[in-house]
């Protein structure tokens, strides 16, 4: 067999190696690392669609009714000025619903801070009338305000906005504090990549060196390196994502199993939900493994780069 | 200022690493397209050090230094893979890089080039079995012997018919046979045109110089002959 012909018959013969040897490059730390990442990552993206929802949730459900309190004042009877109050409120534009509660109702709100109904039944427990709100198409409340005073003597409007903007700003506070995690998290994987690199073009050198030698630009050493970086960075945000989408799917399922409580109620509808939640909860769980591709990818080729420019 | 007919055109060249002494003092050479040249000395008398400044893997302390007409001081860095595409090295270590096959070695330089497998591929064969390494094309540089590593770097140097080749002992591992086939080869390369500069100390190669033997002693270059 002539030597062409040997060569000719073997599988290789071709280039087909990796220029830069994967099993010499430090990936296997930074994919767990990485992954660990992407899985807090996830957790944190969960947790801030949470908040939102709930705080949305939680306002306009403050924002939909407002409560007229009427106080018992001794000169009329309260029978005529919850009357009088209920029909000022029906008159009024912009409001869809009247409920005058039941004296229980006050009571039961008093429960709590001065004990049974018997000392109840003895103090002037003012009464209470819900009062449903067109969102769209709301009344003017000031106005409304002064009518139900001059109107009805001893009654007055609570709006809760007062509630409605702490509920907010608490919201928005926690919105934040989720996007600061989030930031450190991108932060701290663009270290590890950073760090990474630094480690593979240790490692390698002599491969590196010789790349150099017989001609290699340090672009195209930087992209013998980034695309393995890139690999690993898809593959850790996958897995990290996935384990991310798992703990909220078990979660969500906790609340069929054990008894049903709030966060697994809104795990449950974060990922099985209603479509129109559970796209954005999906596309913004996508973007993870997208952005840690990303990261891997741009971190690795800029730091290798830049050390490359120090090298021979 | 490099003159016409030289590839290479050292001037007053020092270099020093570190903080240390000068490895190379006043180093003046003119290397002339198409020479083939002998590079001598004692060890440590500054050979590596001249034929890394020849290779691009340093810049001189000081002098200056031209290479195919290039200023090396004030050539960017982007520019420098240009040229060493015009150069083939042999290390004296060999750097062969030992996950990659021996086939894939000695077609690192025009698969760095850009050149696709089909291409290269049968000038790759050939020069294999002219080096006698045919059968270890599929193998791996740790199961060769250090005669057979010598003749892979070679390969690898000479793959690209570069117009200056730089050969640091290139038969410091091989057999008398195989080192008198080995510089046909260097001739044959310089017949066509290739600068070639050999570090040796195998004073039977030198013998059949035809131009000045270069000599380092203590980082000064000297001519013999």
């Amino acid at each position: 067999m002539s030597d062409k012909s040997k060569i000719k018959s073997s599988h290789k013969g071709v280039a087909t190696n990796s220029l830069m040897p994967r099993t010499q490059m430090p990936l296997r730390t930074l994919m767990i690392s990485m992954t660990v990442m992407c899985y807090l990552a996830c957790l944190a993206i969960g947790a801030l669609l949470l908040i939102t929802r709930a705080v949305d949730d939680w306002t306009s459900e403050i924002a939909g009714e407002v409560t007229v309190q009427v106080r018992p004042t001794g000169d009329v009877a309260m029978k005529d000025k919850l009357v009088k109050a209920a029909a000022l409120l029906k008159a009024t534009k912009g409001i869809t619903r009247v409920d005058v509660l039941d004296k229980s109702a006050g009571e039961k709100l008093l429960e709590p801070w001065l004990g049974n109904a018997e000392v109840l039944n003895q103090l002037p427990v003012p009464r209470l009338i819900a009062v449903g709100i067109d969102q769209v198409n709301p009344p003017d409340f000031e106005k409304l305000a002064k009518q139900l005073s001059l109107t009805v003597k001893g009654a007055s409007l609570d709006t809760h906005r007062r509630w409605q903007s702490e509920l907010t700003r608490m919201g928005s506070s926690l919105v934040w504090l989720g996007i600061g995690v989030l930031a450190l998290i991108t932060l701290s994987a663009v270290a590890l990549v950073v760090f990474a690199s630094r480690s593979a073009l240790d490692v390698n050198r002599e491969v590196v060196e010789v790349l150099h030698f017989v001609g290699a630009s340090d672009q195209y050493i930087a992209r013998q390196v980034q695309w393995q970086f890139l690999k690993a960075g898809l593959q850790s945000g996958l897995i990290g994502t996935l384990a991310g989408l798992v703990t909220f799917f078990l979660l969500g399922i906790s609340s069929s199993v054990t008894s049903s409580n709030g966060l697994a109620e809104a795990s449950y509808s974060l990922l099985i939900g209603a479509p129109e939640v559970t796209i954005a909860s999906y596309l913004l769980f996508l973007l993870v493994p997208i952005l840690t591709t990303l990261i891997c990818l741009i971190a690795a080729r800029l730091a290798i780069l830049r050390i490359l420019r120090n090298a021979i | 200022m490099s003159n016409s007919g030289s590839i290479v055109s050292l001037q007053n060249v020092g270099l020093r690493y570190g903080k240390g002494r000068e490895v190379l003092c006043d180093v003046n050479l003119e290397l002339k397209r198409g020479s083939m040249q002998f590079l001598t000395g004692p060890s440590g008398a500054g050979k590596t050090s001249l034929l890394r400044l020849l290779f691009l893997a340093k810049r001189p302390t000081r002098g200056l230094i031209s290479m195919f007409g290039r200023d090396i001081a004030t050539l960017p860095r982007k520019g420098l893979p240009e040229l060493r595409q015009k150069i083939g090295v042999v290390f004296q270590d060999f750097r062969l890089l030992d996950h990659l096959t021996v086939f894939e070695n000695v077609a690192l330089p025009l698969r760095v080039a850009g050149q696709k497998p089909a291409d290269y591929r049968e000038n790759v064969i050939e020069l294999l079995g002219w080096v006698g390494l045919s059968e270890y094309a599929d193998s791996y540089p740790p199961v060769l012997s250090g005669g057979e590593k010598q003749r892979a770097a070679i390969a690898r140097a000479v793959i690209t018919q570069p117009e200056l080749l730089l050969a640091d002992e290139p038969t410091g591992n091989v057999d008398p046979a195989l080192a008198l086939r080995l510089m046909r080869l260097f001739k044959e390369l310089n017949k066509f045109g290739t600068t070639i500069v050999i570090a040796t100390h195998d004073t039977n190669l030198i013998k059949g110089a035809t131009s000045p033997v270069l000599v380092l002693n203590d980082g000064q270059l000297g001519f013999e002959g």
